[in-house]
């Protein structure tokens, strides 16, 4: 079986649409951020999480009206099942001591629905000192990586590899923070930003970096090869050359991805979820961005010249 | 396969390491599941008679995170700024402004609160020593020592309360009796303490951040806190509170402002007061009023206004009892607010003995605690000079017992009696016997999983990478195949390595871990996917199968190490950056990768190898 076998696309023909096309998604991302915002979870806003088993089916809702009466702030409260067991993930805020909050929630649950035996399964607490030291960690480390690679790729290439592989990284995790922005609360389930998100974040990184290498190196391989062919056709050359390699890695991720976003279970489904957008967006920027930049930075060094 | 002899050892090597770091994990496996299957004596019998072997193995074997095994992880930190304040005498106004513009500047950079706090001294007046506030013979800090002298000498006491609060509560968690836990420092000021498979938050919460300080202090006069009651509800019956607005208090008439402190006590059905509405006037003896457990922090604030707390006698604040002394008529549990002396007349530091005892009639849970004879002598002479009064002892800023003095007490023992359960004075001992921290500590982070829950994603995640592998290695064999079923055995060793360099450095496995592992199957083919593409390109040029195979290894390996090496980096941030379960991901992502570039580059290459030139059989590259 193959697949874009001996390809010949023409992508830097086309890149202009590229452009208009990631320019459109960064666009709606920004006005999103704009007008939604982003959902911080309990790692970076502070708070407490709490899972819930219950014997009966609990309509959301009224589960979470019937607490608000109980809890001095208005808690967020989702409904699912896992393994044929009921579950309900509540979200508070507030400093009042834990123990206190726990008695609450089982008592109010309890009282409002008769029968339903409510079992706190998970716990999770986070103070908002705690919470801001965690803030500070991810954006460290997502400037870090974003750092180390341009680093790295200029040392092992030159500049203009190191911007454009760092632009297609900008412009793959911007997309993906704007679909979460877009897609929170229409949603079945949760699109806070919290750790494990970054996490993705920083995966979806070194993913597209992966990809985007893979066609550097090539560049790199059929520079020194064609000497006498334009730039524009080398590039070309290269990234449909190794078209069939970036759409068979990207498959057989996404295919894990998938499976992992279907059984993986409720705390990894927001994970996967970044994943399986950042992979597609971080697949198409390493084509349609990356090495198109390389050659837009070239081209404007000749022609200053 | 000349020369592949190397390759072949390294392969043959890496891959006994695992088998050898993962063996543990397969003991452990089988002797769970024999325990499992055995009835409950015959279980407890085979515990005992391999209690070593058991334990060894616990040891070595891979561990999961408490996101798995269910359990308890819990950050705690030492508040620095309170032991600051503590070691500091002659404290003035400054020195707590000082000290709260500290506190609030650490919360949002990585510097420590000594520094900040130094520097923020200095800022305000350059010539002004900070040894006046923190004299000490024994640390030698005089009046001529240098700001460097103090800020060091605080250092260490910082260093040693860290150090400290780690023993004491790695004490606490022996006493309580939890197996493996783990108890770590974090940075500077911070403690993590993970705890497997406990049952009960709750008193392993208390246990864990109670600052363990006893205290004994003499209570409120009755008649000023009478007096103090009525003055507090007028203030409220006024209206003039502004902070507290959450009944309208202005609807209040403002002319009867005297009240009568008969009426309040006989109904109570407060009408638009303030602090009726949430706590019941109580006035007689200590106790001050009596406040349902979802109310007390709205009485702390009403109670906390400092126009309030000037009506307060001279030297006296307010404390909750620790047990409930009933409840309302919808359940919630009501405790005392007692007027108590601010003076410390003896402290926890002469107790040296501790038991759980119980109350001769009714067989209540009590605790008996025995002093030094220092503690016996000022015991003796406080209880001789206060007979018919209250002492109250006090724990952690609650009030557990505040019996009436009958007579002087001799021979330095004390007890906190009317205890709910045998637990509760259990816990009362530990905390006395381990000690008190040296500062308080504050848990800032803490996550609670179920063993059901747990069990519920090793379920989810094995299901994961099993269903993963199985489209993966389907895919590989439909599109390459047979060269997609040795990259399917390279895959298969893979996972091997994975878990065999998890379980030789000591790493843990957790949920995003094996969000990594199943992440790890899909990326590691890459390598493959990448020679294989390469040779299929060897192959159209017209080369031969050797030739394509040799060309293609050889092109492919820059690529693949530019590409993944980057990736590496980012794991290493990732998890000098995240906690626990993230760290846990980080590993398994560098984990993959090492063992993924080394299977695909390597052990695929010594297969193709074999199958090429020594068995002189094709390949197909699909």
């Amino acid at each position: 079986m193959r697949i874009f076998e001996n390809s010949n696309l023409s992508i830097i023909g086309s890149r202009r649409k590229g452009y208009i096309f990631s320019g459109i998604l960064i666009l709606i991302s920004l006005i999103s951020f704009a007008v939604n915002g982003l959902e911080l979870g309990v790692d970076f806003k502070g708070g407490r999480e709490f899972v819930i088993e219950t014997s009966t089916v609990l309509d959301a809702t009224a589960v979470r009206s019937a607490l608000a009466s109980v809890l001095s702030s208005d808690p967020e409260v989702k409904t699912y099942v896992v393994e044929g067991v009921d579950q309900l993930l509540v979200r508070t805020v507030g400093e009042e001591d834990i123990d206190v909050v726990k008695g609450q929630l089982i008592r109010g649950i309890a009282d409002a629905f008769p029968g339903s035996e409510p079992v706190i399964e998970k716990t999770y607490v986070v103070s908002a000192r705690f919470a801001k030291d965690l803030e500070r960690g991810a954006i460290y480390s997502i400037i870090g990586s974003l750092l180390v690679i341009f680093v790295y790729v200029l040392i092992r290439f030159e500049w203009r590899f190191g911007v454009g592989a760092v632009t297609a990284l900008f412009h793959d995790v911007l997309i993906t923070l704007g679909v979460f922005s877009i897609f929170q609360g229409h949603i079945g389930f949760s699109l806070q930003i919290d750790q494990t998100i970054v996490a993705a974040f920083l995966s979806i990184v070194g993913y597209s970096l992966n990809d985007t290498v893979v066609v550097f190196d090539r560049i790199r391989e059929y520079t020194g090869l064609f000497k006498s062919e334009n730039y524009d056709t080398i590039i070309n050359k290269s990234i449909n050359n190794t078209l069939s390699r970036t759409i068979i890695t990207s498959g057989t991720t996404l295919l894990v991805v998938v499976v992992l976003f279907i059984f993986g279970g409720e705390v990894l489904r927001g994970f996967a979820f970044a994943l399986l957008i950042g992979i597609l967006i971080g697949t198409y920027s390493s084509i349609f961005v990356a090495s198109p930049i390389v050659l837009e930075l070239r081209n404007r060094a000749t022609k200053g010249r | 396969m000349k020369g592949n002899g190397f390759k072949i050892f390294l392969t043959v090597f890496f891959f006994a390491l695992s088998g050898y770091y993962l063996y543990p994990t397969a003991q452990n496996y089988l002797i769970k599941s024999e325990i499992s299957s055995l009835g409950d004596d015959e279980a407890a019998t085979y515990r005992q008679d391999n209690y070593a072997k058991i334990r060894s193995v616990e040891e070595k074997a891979l561990k999961l995170g408490l996101d798995l095994l269910g359990g308890m992880h819990v950050t705690l930190e030492v508040r620095v700024e309170a032991l600051i304040s503590e070691l500091a005498s002659d404290t003035d106004e400054a020195f707590f402004d000082i000290l709260r513009v500290a506190t609030t500047e650490v919360e949002t950079s990585d510097e420590s609160i000594i520094n900040v706090f130094v520097r923020e001294f200095e800022r305000r007046d350059p010539n002004a020593r900070l040894s006046r506030y923190f004299r000490n013979e024994t640390a030698a800090i005089t009046r001529r020592s240098s700001n460097e002298d103090v800020a060091a000498y605080l250092r260490t006491e910082a260093d040693q309360a860290v150090t400290r609060a780690i023993s004491i509560i790695r004490d606490r968690v022996d006493r309580y009796g939890v197996t493996e836990p783990s108890i770590q420092q974090q940075g500077t000021r911070r403690v993590i303490v993970e705890l497997p498979g406990i049952d009960d938050p709750d008193r392993i919460r208390g246990l864990l951040k109670g600052t363990a300080r006893l205290e004994f202090r003499l209570m409120v006069d009755p008649a000023d806190n009478v007096r103090t009651l009525q003055r507090v509800i007028e203030f409220y019956e006024t209206g003039v509170d502004s902070t507290a607005a959450s009944t309208d208090s202005s609807l209040v008439a403002a002319a009867d402002t005297t009240l009568d402190i008969n009426d309040l006590l006989n109904s109570n059905q407060a009408s638009g007061n303030v602090l009726l509405d949430v706590m019941q006037p109580f006035g007689q003896g200590v106790t001050f009023g009596r406040v349902a457990e979802q109310d007390t922090a709205t009485v702390n604030r009403l109670m906390s206004d400092p126009r309030v707390v000037a009506l307060f006698p001279r030297g006296v604040s307010f404390m909750y009892t620790s047990s409930a002394v009933g409840t309302t008529t919808e359940g919630h549990e009501v405790y005392d607010l007692l007027g108590v002396r601010d003076e410390i007349e003896l402290t926890g530091d002469v107790i040296t003995d501790a038991r759980v005892d119980f109350e001769q009639f009714s067989n209540t849970p009590e605790v008996t605690m025995v002093m030094n004879s220092e503690g016996s002598r000022t015991w003796a002479r406080l209880t001789g000079a206060n007979v018919g009064s209250n002492v109250a002892i006090v724990l952690d800023g609650v009030v557990y017992s505040y019996p009436n003095v009958l007579q002087r007490i001799t021979g330095g023992r004390s007890n906190i009696t009317k205890l709910a359960n045998q637990a509760e004075a259990q816990d009362i001992v530990t905390v006395l016997k381990s000690g008190a921290l040296p500062a308080p500590v504050e848990i800032v982070q803490e996550s609670t999983v179920g063993p059901s829950l747990g069990a519920s994603s090793i379920r989810a995640g094995l299901y994961s990478v099993l269903v993963g592998l199985f489209f993966v290695a389907l895919f590989m064999i439909m599109y390459y195949r047979t060269s997609g079923l040795i990259a399917n055995l390279a895959l298969i060793l893979n996972l091997i390595f994975i878990l065999g360099i998890l379980a030789g450095f000591g790493a843990t496995l957790t949920l995003p871990g094996i969000a990594g592992i199943v992440l790890t199957i899909g990326m590691a083919v890459d390598a493959n996917v990448l020679i294989f593409e390469r040779i299929r390109e060897e192959q159209s040029t017209g080369k031969t199968l050797k030739a394509s195979i040799e060309g293609g290894y050889a092109k492919a390996l820059s690529a693949i190490f530019d590409s993944n090496i980057t990736t590496f980096f980012v794991g290493v941030i990732l998890y000098s950056f995240g906690i626990g379960p993230i760290q846990g991901f980080a590993v398994t992502l560098m984990a993959g990768i090492l063992s993924s570039m080394f299977t695909a580059i390597v052990f695929t290459r010594i297969i193709m190898d074999y199958v090429v030139i020594e068995k002189k059989k094709s390949v197909s590259f699909g």
